[in-house]
């Protein structure tokens, strides 16, 4: 009862201070975060959001049941059919070759996306790219659609046009580093301070040495660390590209997933998610290194 | 006596980034050559140059996707809508596991963290470090063909980086409120709900809003393995050697991506 009496009295400060006529009439208001439009939009888009939830299982059919009864066959899947993996195919010289060349691969591919990335980059920045009219546009259209269309996809085109092994491969590992790291290079471009670049402006550079002196030095660690993230992923990726027939362990994981072979599939991909987590903790340790170094 | 040592001191310092520098070069020169060989082994050596012939014979095969196919639009639309549910079911399906995940894996609010800390962070780990294709394969084998598979690789694609980037903001979340929390005599579970919820939601939301953004693009694919979606209409056109329905299929991709990120960017301005 006093708390409640408490409660009202502090309520009524509360809407005298925000609002006196109110007081008068309605003293028993009660606080709340949201206002009276805005709470009624949220639960609206609540609303919205499980509507669409619910009806889009109803349009994919999607067997909900099945959801409960996964967990019991994919152990099962996993005890009987892969397990044990088969770790003495893994450690066959011809694969480990291919495990030497899927790192060749993300390596040269990221190479080659963040030196074409650097300058689309420069285009693609806002403040400082060489004409807002035609370069802006044209880099931003270049990175949105390096970045929209799947790694995979750009393997299947490039397997297409070149034909089956690594060189698509390192080509759609390109596209896919202009796409990730051309975005966070523009970003980080367009976060620099503008004096430098007036400063250097002033004693008359051109837009090349304005690039060079005034941009590249604000952000060289910046790009250090998003490099090696790029290759991290780029790596990622590399690991499955095989799959549509770029070279790599990914072509031994399709040859053995069509021949049905799981305990030879299970062995591959334990190195592949071995391979990964060492790269990431690597590039983790690295980006942490460099960021140290600011 | 004092100049002397002061000479000293610069010969050393001289010398020291000499060093450095030498050994800076040495690496670069050891890149260089990395490079080089790895260029040697992955494009010279392992390509058919034959096969790919000259410049003209490579423009050709690109030609080949050109003009788009524009007969196969009418088939486009309902795959267009199953990717774009795909992607929205999965990180609804996402954010749904990554509470646990989340919980587990931040080590401030961690049950135990001997045994639970290490589970949620080797969780967000593998859900990282595994591709959306291997997922998919994995899920495809476990339930089956349709979009369900997709549905899961995607959402299991996407717990790892919702719940890393929102454990991390749990760690570093401001511990005043906390301790006033506790100070009225609220008990851990009243310090997640009032202390740590209210801070990190627009986080979480956040991210969950940015990864559906790169779920459609993940979605696009699924159909490749098996999942439902545009890439099983881009698996079809291929299996036809129809590669101008490929361009088709692609500039739906790129229409969908466009969308996805035009209602993400502003969807995640009005949290935010």
């Amino acid at each position: 009862m006093k708390l409640d009496e408490l409660e009202s009295i502090n309520s009524s400060q509360n809407t005298v201070k925000s609002n006196p006529t109110l007081s008068i009439t309605s003293p028993q208001k009660t606080w709340s975060r949201f206002k009276y439009p805005q709470s009624l939009i949220r639960y609206v888009i609540y609303l919205i959001v499980f509507v669409f939830i619910v009806y889009s299982l109803e349009y994919l059919n999607v067997p909900l049941g099945r959801f409960f009864t996964m967990f019991g066959r994919l152990g099962d899947m996993i005890a009987n059919r892969y397990y044990p993996p088969d770790i003495s195919y893994t450690l066959q010289k011809d694969y480990l070759r291919y495990v030497l060349e899927t790192l060749q691969m993300g390596y040269l591919g990221t190479l080659f996306g963040i030196l074409f990335s650097i300058p689309i980059s420069w285009f693609a920045s806002f403040n400082v790219t060489p004409s807002r009219r035609f370069a802006y546009p044209v880099g931003r259209f270049i990175i949105m659609a390096c970045r929209s269309v799947h790694e995979m996809i750009w393997t299947i085109i490039f397997v297409i046009v070149l034909g089956f092994g690594m060189f698509p491969g390192v080509i759609a590992l390109t596209m896919f580093s202009i796409g990730f790291a051309g975005k966070l290079f523009s970003e980080e471009i367009e976060a620099i301070k503008l004096g430098q670049i007036e400063a250097i402006r002033s004693t008359g550079a051109n837009p090349i040495q304005v690039f060079l002196y005034a941009v590249l030095p604000q952000v060289r660690v910046a790009w250090a660390g998003i490099s090696i993230y790029t290759w991290d992923s780029a790596f990622r990726a590399a690991t499955v590209l095989g799959y549509f027939g770029a070279g790599g362990m990914g072509w031994y994981l399709k040859e053995t997933v069509e021949r049905l072979e799981t305990l030879k599939v299970s062995a591959i991909l334990l190195t592949i998610i071995s391979l990964v987590v060492v790269s990431e903790v690597g590039s983790a340790w690295a980006r942490n290194k460099i960021s140290k170094m600011k | 006596m004092s100049q002397s040592s002061v000479k000293e001191n610069l010969d050393v310092i001289l010398y020291r980034r000499r060093r450095a520098k030498e050994i800076r070069y040495c690496l670069y020169a050891i890149l260089f050559l990395l490079v080089l060989w790895s260029i040697k082994v992955t494009i010279i050596k392992d390509t058919d140059w034959d096969r790919i012939g000259g410049l003209g014979s490579v423009i050709r095969g690109v030609g080949r996707f050109f003009p788009p196919d524009l007969s196969i639009v009418q088939y486009l639309f309902k795959p267009t809508v199953e990717t774009f549910m795909i992607a929205f079911l999965g990180t609804m399906l996402a954010i749904i596991l990554a509470i646990p995940v989340v919980w587990f894996g931040a080590h401030n609010i961690t049950p135990s963290l001997p045994i639970t800390y290490p589970i949620g962070r080797s969780i967000m780990t593998l859900s990282r470090s595994v591709h959306e294709v291997v997922w998919a394969l994995i899920f495809v084998s476990a339930v089956g063909l349709g979009a369900f598979p997709g549905i899961l690789a995607v959402s299991m694609r996407s717990i790892g980086f919702i719940s890393k980037v929102t454990a991390e903001s749990i760690e570093d979340v401001d511990a005043r409120s906390l301790e006033a929390i506790k100070a009225v005599g609220g008990n851990k579970l009243q310090i997640i709900f009032y202390g740590i919820i209210p801070q990190v939601i627009p986080v979480f939301i956040g991210n969950a809003i940015f990864q559906w953004d790169i779920n459609i693009r993940r979605a696009t694919i699924m159909g490749l393995v098996g999942a439902g979606g545009l890439g099983l209409t881009l698996e079809r056109q291929l299996l036809m050697y129809n590669h101008q329905g490929v361009t088709t299929v692609i500039l739906a991709i790129l229409v969908i991506i466009t969308i996805g990120e035009v209602i993400s960017y502003y969807a995640r301005k009005a949290v935010i």
